[in-house]
């Protein structure tokens, strides 16, 4: 049930056809897991925030440095030196003060991560890194949680959506590990990306459009293009074979 | 077989900024074979010393993945293959 201030917060989403009170009553009750507070995890939870998800728990053991300020806009000149988990809390509390924001300094481990995400509706992947987006592919295809990824590189970014046993996971399509790296970017790259992603979420939840799924889009900012491709499950692969294999 | 391929911008630095390249193939393998004849440098950005595909080049035909098993997969005259480069930024 909203309350008279939820209504009048949320008038103008609520307002969207297909939305509703209905709608916003579904983001209330949903705890959406982002995994990193960096550039993507700040659009990402600035927009969630804003939208009225019930919980949101983020994820990440960095603190704030001043090279950071450029694109992960959750974080400003007077947080260098905080956790970052502590700076996204304090802006995000203060935008919207009806969302349970939970943090958690941690690292995301293959130790950690079954915990981390434990009764977590949807897994959101705002990561800076393969290695760990692989460990929340697998978690998700392996408690049948929706994961939304994002990467971003320079003016150049990209996103799908998984439903795990539905559509194509991350390891459908990617081979391997790539060399980590420092990489560069721009703000506005991961704030496009964020805010895709953001998007897809709230439809998954409020049950509404078409989602990115067994679709990967292609942000190119430098030429102003989008650029879709299709994907596939892959029968073989090593996370979500098994569910493909099972439903045959 | 004259197929296209359109070049990740990482990638024009080996083509002389020619972002689409006409190459000739029956397969993605053989497409990648000629790019590399035209431009040479672009090996480096595309393969490894044991002659596979680096694990950060992402190529779609026909706006479709082709992953795995990509360079044995077939083309036709007039496809369109995209390299595309995977990301891994936040």
């Amino acid at each position: 049930m909203l309350t008279g201030n939820e209504l009048e917060r949320y008038d103008r989403q609520i307002m969207i056809r297909g939305f509703g009170q209905e709608g916003q009553e579904k983001l209330k009750r949903a705890k959406v897991f982002i995994a990193g507070a960096g550039g993507l995890g700040s659009a990402v939870a600035t927009y969630l925030t804003a939208a009225g998800v019930g919980v949101i728990r983020i994820v990440d053991h960095d603190r704030v440095e001043l090279s950071n300020l450029n694109r992960q806009v959750l974080h400003w000149d007077e947080d260098i030196g905080k956790g970052k988990t502590v700076s996204a809390t304090e802006k995000l509390r203060k935008l919207n003060p009806e969302v349970e924001i939970e943090t958690i300094e941690e690292m995301i481990t293959e130790a950690n991560i079954s915990r981390l995400v434990a009764g977590f509706d949807l897994i959101v992947d705002a990561m800076d890194n393969l290695p760990t987006r692989y460990l929340l592919n697998k978690v998700a295809v392996e408690k049948n949680i929706p994961f939304f990824h994002g990467a971003v590189y320079g003016f150049e970014g990209r996103a799908i959506t998984i439903i795990p046993g539905k559509t194509a996971c991350l390891r459908c399509v990617y081979r391997g590990a790539i060399r980590e790296e420092k990489f560069p970017v721009i703000g506005i790259t991961p704030a496009v990306i964020g805010c895709i992603q953001a998007t897809e979420v709230i439809k998954y939840l409020v049950g509404i459009g078409q989602l990115l799924t067994n679709r990967l889009l292609i942000y190119d900012g430098l030429n102003m293009k989008f650029t879709e491709f299709r994907l596939k499950r892959d029968p073989n692969c090593e996370h979500c074979g098994k569910l493909a294999r099972g439903k045959k | 077989m004259s197929v296209t391929i359109n070049i990740h911008p990482n990638l024009l630095q080996f083509t002389n900024d020619q972002a689409v390249v006409e190459v000739n193939g029956n397969t993605v393998g053989q497409c990648l074979d000629d790019l590399v004849k035209q431009f040479p440098q672009i090996r480096q950005g595309l393969f490894g010393k044991d002659g596979k595909l680096l694990n950060y080049v992402d190529i779609y035909v026909n706006q479709e993945s082709s992953y795995p098993g990509e360079l044995a997969k077939p083309v036709k005259d007039g496809d369109e293959l995209h390299i595309t480069l995977i990301i891994a930024g936040g």
